[in-house]
């Protein structure tokens, strides 16, 4: 009897390994990576749609297994815009062996970027601060810099103004984000871009801004080139109409035409300032849902497929979030295809790699994405958009700013 | 007192030197001890990650800034909202050496103790010269005059070019007798750097309320024209009042800009100074456990509610921004309640539970 019950015990214990190790030898690799972002707080109206990007698109990934049986494990943690917390939740990824790191803001890229050339680890952030890749060799910006975007706006004001030098007016976020780019305009404007810049306002937690648009219409400002976030440039929108001082059209005399980078504008500017917002003029390198493509189709079915609400779905910080994502899943599948074993030191070579024949198309963006050792911008081409009837609608084709290799 | 002070279930004082010494009983100074060695022994002996390290420096880091606010605030009884400032002012004095030498200089990387102590008399200097108003202004006038200094601290640094207009200035990593101080070993090292200045600054508190330049900040707290009556000098107790604020919070300041490697002005902003304020005030003004209990419990709480809030943030959508309210609304929840229901704070609770060991098995 004891016999009998010994080999039916034997016999389930054979089921059982034979049921778990085939499954444990085909489980695959996971691969760590981080992300500390403001979900809450501060800038959280970009950084909530933009981890819902990239938390989707990971997803999304391990679902479709484009990565094979491997998947790809993607922590994040919300830093409420705070450095503070941004470095321990670094720790925390470290702790935890995260072969690529993505980031956020632009004081807690800075604040990390010792640590980033410590451990060799590649960074995304979402900041695109030329200041990040100064003495950095593991940041990468995913799209052009903020400096290249307000130098494309300007050079933009400059090949459209009709009669004499444009007179501007830089409206920025009392920040290093904010300040960053202004120096860089002045260079341009040094190395031969004909505008006059009248004033550099740095705006506060203003809820108007009526005093400040008279002034600059006293002093025949003709564009403010906006490099800040969404509220107050919608507060400063909606003044100026009231105040009858936004442009019906680009570059209109005696009226205002606005202009803004990346951050300032998207659906959450038409949703803040309505019909104000109409004639903004605005750039960046992603491509927005209402010019519908194969990147949008994507977005609008990753956001659908995991139960987003239409405003994170359409959000141009949703697609900011899914094409780092994709740029990282991107570097996996090439070290992978390779043969390489994925770690810091691979994910890195693969980035670097990435431009010629390997530049890397993620659909979302108006251009491809290229970095190499001298390069670490990633699309480097932007396009300029303006709101007709509360949409944001594409207006020329993508350009690459000109003046921005002339300062360097 | 019993004869044998292994087995005093009181405090039975017959003399006045007795009354003032550090340790009322043996058993008291045993556990004291045992206790210290703990703290110092227990990184050996438990691998901790390095995210909870730079919790646990993070929380020690406030535990000597807030013995500085309860200086001021708990013993002296002059509210200061600007303690961040103060702390920022120690942390700028190493962030400007760095500017100016390179932030890898050897004063930076091997002259780390001294660049503590400088910080520190940098924020005393600071301190006396913000508490000056104090010979004129009392009570909320008072409160305003630091809040103001605590604006045009933040007001300067974010404009300055100087002090890179409030970004991270970066902090070089330091050298011990061993070399280099890793990165592997940073947090672990900073842990027993910050605990060797917290057990000299408590013991140097401590020792100062047993001395007459202590009892004169109590002395001015409860009655300023009594204790000028009494011979003792109010105006310049509250001025060095603040100046000892000041070299604790300096030296908490320094201490911060070596352990997260860059100063920035992030740290230093009023919330802070509200948050050090909330930590006396959880912890329990006019006491020295107090400094000990408030940061621990604002962060520890400050943890799980960043947590939530991060749980809830990921859930809800986009649209609803409501979790970026649960940390102020549980923050200021928090300090409602203890003013309410125990406004002597945790070292009440911590008196409380000693006095009941004391005693026991006897109820009274």
């Amino acid at each position: 009897m004891k016999e009998k019950n010994l080999s039916k015990w034997t016999i389930l214990l054979a089921a059982i390994c034979m049921l778990t190790l085939p499954a444990q030898a085909l489980s695959g690799e996971v691969y760590k990576l981080g992300l500390s972002l403001a979900i809450t707080g501060p800038t959280s109206d970009a950084g909530n749609p933009y981890s819902k990007g990239v938390e989707d698109y990971f997803s999304y990934v391990n679902d479709t297994k484009m990565l094979g049986d491997d998947k790809i494990e993607c922590m994040i943690r919300d830093d409420q815009y705070k450095n503070d917390v941004t470095k321990r939740n670094f720790e925390d990824f470290l702790d935890q062996g995260i072969v690529f790191y993505l980031n956020y803001s632009t004081g807690s890229t800075l604040a990390l970027k010792k640590d980033f050339e410590e451990e060799q680890i590649p960074v995304l952030p979402a900041s695109f601060h030329a200041g990040n890749l100064v003495d950095s060799n593991y940041i990468f910006l995913p799209i052009a810099s903020y400096s290249a975007q307000m130098i494309g706006l300007t050079e933009y004001v400059v090949k459209n103004h009709k009669g004499g030098t444009p007179k501007v007016a830089m409206f920025i976020h009392p920040s290093a984000f904010g300040r960053g780019p202004v120096e860089d305009v002045k260079k341009a404007v040094a190395a031969g871009l004909d505008v006059e810049i009248i004033e550099v306002v740095e705006h506060g937690k203003d809820l108007d801004n009526t005093a400040m648009l008279k002034r600059l219409s006293g002093k025949g400002v003709q564009y403010v080139l906006s490099h800040t976030v969404q509220s107050p440039v919608a507060t400063m929108l909606k003044d100026a109409s009231s105040l009858g001082l936004v442009a019906s059209s680009f570059g209109e005399e005696g009226k205002i035409t606005f202009l803004g980078a990346h951050y300032t504008g998207g659906n959450d500017l038409v949703a803040l300032a309505g019909d104000s917002a109409e004639n903004f003029y605005w750039t960046t390198s992603y491509i927005v849902t209402s010019e519908p493509g194969e990147g949008t189709d994507l977005q609008l079915a990753l956001a659908t497929k995991y139960n987003r609400d239409e405003k994170a779905a359409n959000s141009h910080n949703y697609a900011n979030g899914m094409m780092v994502a994709q740029v990282a899943t991107e570097v996996i599948k090439r070290a992978k295809s390779k043969g390489k074993e994925i770690n810091k030191e691979t994910l890195y070579e693969e980035l670097l790699g990435m431009n010629g024949d390997n530049a890397f198309s993620p659909k979302t963006t108006v251009g491809d994405v290229t970095f190499s050792e001298t390069d670490h911008a990633g699309v480097d081409t932007l396009q300029l958009y303006v709101v007709k009837d509360n949409k944001f609608m594409s207006e020329g084709s993508p350009f690459i700013p000109e003046y921005t290799s002339k300062i360097e | 007192m019993s004869s044998n002070r292994w087995l005093a279930t009181g405090n039975y004082f017959t003399s006045y030197e007795e009354e003032q010494r550090i340790f009322s009983t043996s058993l008291d100074r045993s556990v004291m001890c045992i206790f210290l060695f703990i703290l110092f022994a227990w990184p050996l002996f438990l691998s901790v990650g390095n995210k909870y390290m730079l919790v646990i420096d993070n929380i020690l880091v406030a535990v000597i800034a807030v013995i500085g606010l309860n200086l001021v605030t708990g013993f002296a009884g002059l509210i200061s909202i600007g303690h961040a400032a103060f702390v920022g002012i120690g942390a700028y004095t190493v962030a400007s050496f760095c500017r100016v030498l390179g932030d890898s200089h050897i004063i930076i990387t091997h002259g780390w103790p001294l660049m503590i102590v400088v910080a520190g008399f940098m924020g005393a200097l600071f301190g006396a010269i913000v508490g000056l108003p104090a010979l004129r202004l009392k009570h909320l006038y008072l409160a305003i005059a630091t809040l103001s200094f605590q604006m045009i601290f933040q007001w300067t640094i974010n404009f300055m070019n100087f002090f890179d207009q409030g970004q991270t200035i970066p902090v070089g990593r330091v050298f011990w007798v061993t070399g280099k101080v890793a990165r592997k070993e940073h947090y672990l090292f900073w842990y027993y750097v910050i605990l060797v200045v917290i057990v000299i600054l408590g013991f140097g508190v401590r020792n100062l309320l047993r001395t007459r330049y202590g009892r004169c900040l109590v002395a001015v707290r409860d009655n300023d024209r009594a204790a000028d009556a009494m011979g003792m000098h109010p105006g310049f107790v509250k001025v060095y009042a603040f100046g000892l604020a000041g070299f604790c919070a300096g030296i908490a300041g320094a201490l911060h800009a070596y352990l997260y490697r860059g100063v920035g002005i992030d740290s230093f902003t009023l919330h802070h100074s509200i948050n050090y304020l909330a930590m006396a005030i959880v912890g329990g003004l006019g006491t020295l456990q107090g400094a000990f209990w408030g940061p621990l419990a604002i962060r520890v709480l400050d943890l799980q509610v960043e947590r939530l809030s991060e749980w809830t943030g990921s859930h809800l959508t986009a649209a609803t921004n409501l979790t970026t309210a649960l940390r102020p609304l549980s923050f200021g929840l928090v300090i409602v309640l203890f003013l309410m229901f125990e406004p002597r704070g945790i070292a009440n609770w911590w008196r409380i539970f000693r006095s009941y060991v004391k005693l026991w098995p006897f109820r009274y």
